[in-house]
């Protein structure tokens, strides 16, 4: 990855974060907190889109946001109110934002009009503020575009990958650029007067000089004639002035002026171009004769603060000296020679810093150490403090899937280790019992941490949402209110990747086929404005992210008769309402009559549970006619390791995710009922649960020798809960999940594979999948 | 020539990985802030010899952070170089005022980023 790349992917990071912080924002300003806190915000995320876009030269995302930015400065300003209207702009600003962020990260050129007419519209708005503000304060507020025009411009000229090329957009290359060389030599005398401020703003003239010197051949003259006798003398005032010839070939004055660029108006500077003799002699006209201490230097000597250094401290030693001695009399006689030597071997040390140097007298202000002084304590604290201020590191995801897996073979290992102790042993090597108890502790602390580095809010996939409601509200005419829960919750980040395209469709089917219009929505006596919740909260080792609206529901007969028609259901099958709601996730399945624009993008929900599926989570739909419906994701925290129950079936070790466990039951025989369709069902509690033999599932042999039966009973999704049988419950572990489509192809009720300390492959068991197939098996 | 060390005080991480970049390959040594609380913090411990600040920041934005600089009594002779975009004259005179050394215009030039360094340190 070259540089450039590094940086352009940093800067997408940061504005996917910059966007989402936009999201939030607005969603608390269209609640009605528009206070200048998040207005701030606001003005900073959109000012940082636009400072990297000026780095990387997308001009397009430059010009918009930088209007964009001109508006939310004016709100800032006050000169435009926070209006609903400026609110809803905004909002529409930011999916241009976003767009442009988009194109411009995938090299997609957006067409030339895209956000114009809300330009147009940020003008309108300024302009519609400012006609009586305008002539108020005299501040014409339509500089929105023109003020910008030449760095869009330059941009364009560079190239949008050159951004190290870019220096057309900086204000000092103007100078160097177009000043065109002259031929002839030049010789320039300045009058250079700095004023307090200059230094006060921590410039020097010993470095103004040193860039004129590097311009040419440079003569420099301190003028000392204002220097107070040493009893007047105000530490903290400038007395010193300086003239300065400069005969150079190709120097012009937008060149000198660029030297005093950041000191102007902190100093008076007088340049004038002599003519074109090279001065031999300092001209003594800028000299009063009987002031001797002019000097003149070629270029400063690189060890000069070192000899001034010296000098201060002999003249501090000699001014507390003179401080202490009370004394009326004038000092120049005793003064003369310091002063003379100090300006013989220093000259253009600055007053500030030979100021600064000197203890004031008590009503001063406290003693100002120059930096310079401090300077050996950056040794000894360059060891420990360089990494202060850095708070998080950016890490290449494969190098922590790396860790992940080494953590997960160490989870094996030690759980290989620990199963290998028999009784015998662990009686007689307490100690390496104790050990192993340590190891296990840490390794699951490791694995834990490791797994923490991975994981990440789910705000990142949220924040995309509330704009395709958004759209999906304008779209289909429906009013349609986005609300969002726990997006704090944190998973691993290879999940939530996945996450975005099962939650745009999920969100789409209830904004199409959910939500009702608004004037069916009143006459149902419903609000106007349906709502589509969007949640997410930890359960176990689970997350559940919800999709909830408050429309129609799902409707049933019509499903039913498509699944029918379609040949999903046989037509002497009586599907439960829980089952004909999970229908519209059976593939080829599609509840629209007509694909819509919005949700039959030639996918159905089946899209939704393979994703899901892909990443070892399911999913789930209830609805409640005319009330609503809700889609629940269930989703592991981490994809590598997994909390199970090794049982036996058969002569073969299976596992059963600890999740979907609800409790083990050991029973006869005679408490297995047989119904109608052919299945078993088993008693618990009150309650009737599906049974599944996993031997018959599997194709092996149901011959159970022992008329005890164990039972994994086991909740799968909406709380309905299966039995499963089996013929032995070995214990408790932890397994790193393999992924058997990887290594073979998928098998219906297997959810993956897994080594066992032992070194056995053990399959498991995927509980909703035996579930959902047992309900097709005996549809079909 | 000893090491100079550079502050960079920025919210945006691509600027800030910019400078980095540009600063380390022109032989400094680089400190970084998100903000300006976190750029007077890090000046208690460490010493530097010139500060490029941005303006606009969450926490403490760069015109407060200059002025607090300023007002601790022993960065009075700290180079403070302004990070400014192309339409903030008047940020950039705030900056000035509060006791700004220099400024920078975004997007930055490496050469000038580095010869404006050189202008305003030792």
């Amino acid at each position: 990855m070259s540089d450039l790349d590094e940086f352009k992917a940093t800067y997408f990071d940061e504005c996917s974060e910059l966007l989402t912080e936009l999201e939030e924002q607005f969603a608390a300003i269209e609640a009605g907190e528009r206070d200048a806190d998040r207005l701030n915000a606001v003005f900073r995320a959109i000012h940082s889109i636009k400072g990297g876009a000026g780095a990387f030269g997308f001009s397009a995302l430059v010009g918009f946001a930088h209007a964009y930015e001109t508006l939310l400065d004016y709100v800032r300003d006050g000169r435009i109110e926070m209006s609903d209207d400026v609110v809803t702009l905004c909002i529409r600003a930011n999916d241009i934002v976003a767009d442009h962020v988009s194109a411009a990260r995938t090299g997609e050129v957006l067409p030339a009009e895209y956000g114009l007419d809300e330009k147009a519209r940020f003008d309108a708005l300024a302009r519609g503020e400012s006609i009586e503000d305008e002539d108020e304060n005299g501040e014409p507020l339509e500089e929105f575009d023109f003020e910008f025009t030449p760095v869009m411009v330059n941009l364009d000229a560079v190239g949008p990958s050159d951004a190290f090329e870019m220096g057309d957009a900086f204000d000092l290359d103007d100078a160097f650029d177009s000043a065109p060389l002259q031929a002839e030599v030049g010789h320039w005398e300045i009058n250079f007067t700095p004023h307090r401020a200059l230094y006060a703003r921590a410039n020097d003239p010993l470095l103004l000089f040193r860039e004129l010197a590097a311009l040419g051949d440079m003569h420099v003259r301190a003028v000392l004639r204002d220097i107070p006798p040493l009893a007047e003398f105000e530490p903290f005032d400038v007395y010193c002035s300086w003239e300065i010839s400069l005969v150079s070939a190709s120097v012009t004055e937008a060149l000198i002026r660029e030297v005093f660029e950041f000191v102007e108006g902190d100093c008076d500077i007088v340049i004038a171009q002599v003519g074109d003799v090279p001065m031999a002699q300092p001209k003594p006209v800028f000299v009063e004769p009987e002031v001797e201490a002019v000097v003149e230097i070629e270029e400063p000597p690189a060890d000069l603060l070192a000899l001034a250094d010296d000098e201060v401290a002999d003249l501090l030693s000699l001014v507390s000296e003179l401080t202490t001695t009370p004394t009326a009399e004038p000092l120049p006689d005793v003064l003369a020679d310091p002063v003379q030597d100090i300006f013989d071997e220093a000259p253009v040390m600055s007053f500030a810093e030979l100021a600064a140097s000197i203890p004031p007298p008590p009503p001063k202000p406290a003693p100002v150490a120059p930096v310079r002084a401090m300077a050996p304590a950056s040794d000894s604290e360059e060891s420990t403090g360089r990494s202060v201020g850095v708070q998080s590191i950016r890490v290449d995801l494969d190098k922590v899937d790396r860790v992940v897996n080494m953590v997960s073979e160490l989870v094996i290992t030690q759980s290989m280790l620990t199963q290998q102790m028999d009784e015998a042993l662990r009686a007689k090597y307490t100690e390496l019992v104790r050990g192993l108890e340590v190891l296990a502790q840490t390794t699951r602390g490791l694995q834990d941490s490791v797994m923490a580095i991975r994981a990440q809010p789910v705000k990142s996939v949220f924040s995309r949402m509330p704009r395709l409601v958004r759209e999906l509200s304008s779209q289909t005419g429906k009013k349609i209110r986005l609300e969002t829960v726990g997006e704090n919750t944190e998973i691993d980040k290879t999940v939530i990747e996945q996450l975005s395209d099962p939650l745009t469709h999920m969100i789409r089917n209830s904004a199409d086929h959910g939500i009702e219009s608004p004037e069916k929505r009143v006459a149902m006596g419903k609000s106007e404005t349906g709502t589509v919740r969007l949640s997410a909260e930890q359960s176990g080792g689970n997350i559940l992210i919800a999709v909830e609206d408050d429309g129609a529901g799902i409707n049933r007969e019509r499903v039913l008769q498509l699944a029918r028609d379609k040949g999903i259901v046989a037509p002497d099958v009586q599907p439960t309402d829980e089952q004909i709601d999970q229908l519209i996730f059976a593939p080829g399945f599609s509840t629209a009559e007509a694909l819509s624009d919005i949700s039959g993008r030639g996918v159905g929900m089946d899209v939704v549970l393979s994703n899901i599926k892909k990443i070892g989570g399911s999913v789930h739909v209830r609805s409640w006619t005319g009330k609503g419906t809700r889609m629940t994701l269930r989703l592991p925290l981490t994809l590598a390791v997994l909390d199970v129950m090794l049982v036996k079936v058969g002569p073969s070790p299976y596992v059963v995710p600890l999740s979907s466990i609800v409790e083990t039951i050991q029973c006869s025989r005679a408490s297995f009922e047989r119904v109608p369709s052919g299945g078993q069902v088993l008693q618990v509690r009150g309650e009737y649960v599906q049974v599944i033999d996993l031997a018959t599932r599997f194709g092996m042999a149901s011959e159970h020798a022992s008329e005890s039966r164990f039972v994994v009973l086991c909740e799968a999704e909406g709380n309905s809960k299966v039995a499963l049988i089996v013929d032995d419950i070995i214990g408790q572990q932890q397994v790193v999940i393999k992924s058997l489509e990887e290594n073979f192809e998928r098998v219906d009720g297997i959810a993956g594979g897994t080594i066992l300390g032992d070194g056995n492959v053990a399959l498991i068991v995927d509980v909703q999948g035996l579930k959902t197939n047992v309900v097709h098996k005996s549809a079909a | 020539m000893t090491t100079l060390r550079v502050l960079t005080v920025d919210d945006s991480r691509t600027i800030l990985a910019m400078l980095h970049h540009t600063l380390s390959n022109a032989g400094f040594e680089v400190l970084q802030a998100e903000d300006g609380k976190q750029g007077l913090d890090l000046l208690k411990t460490e010493t530097v010899d010139v500060v490029i600040t941005d303006i606009n920041m969450p926490v403490m934005d760069g015109i407060e952070f200059i002025k607090h600089v300023r007002a601790s009594g022993q960065h009075q002779s700290l180079p403070i170089l302004i990070l400014t975009t192309e339409t903030s004259q008047d940020k950039r005179d705030q900056g000035k005022a509060a006791g700004g050394t220099g400024w920078i215009v975004k997007p930055f030039d490496p050469e000038k980023l580095i010869s404006v360094i050189h202008r305003v340190v030792h």
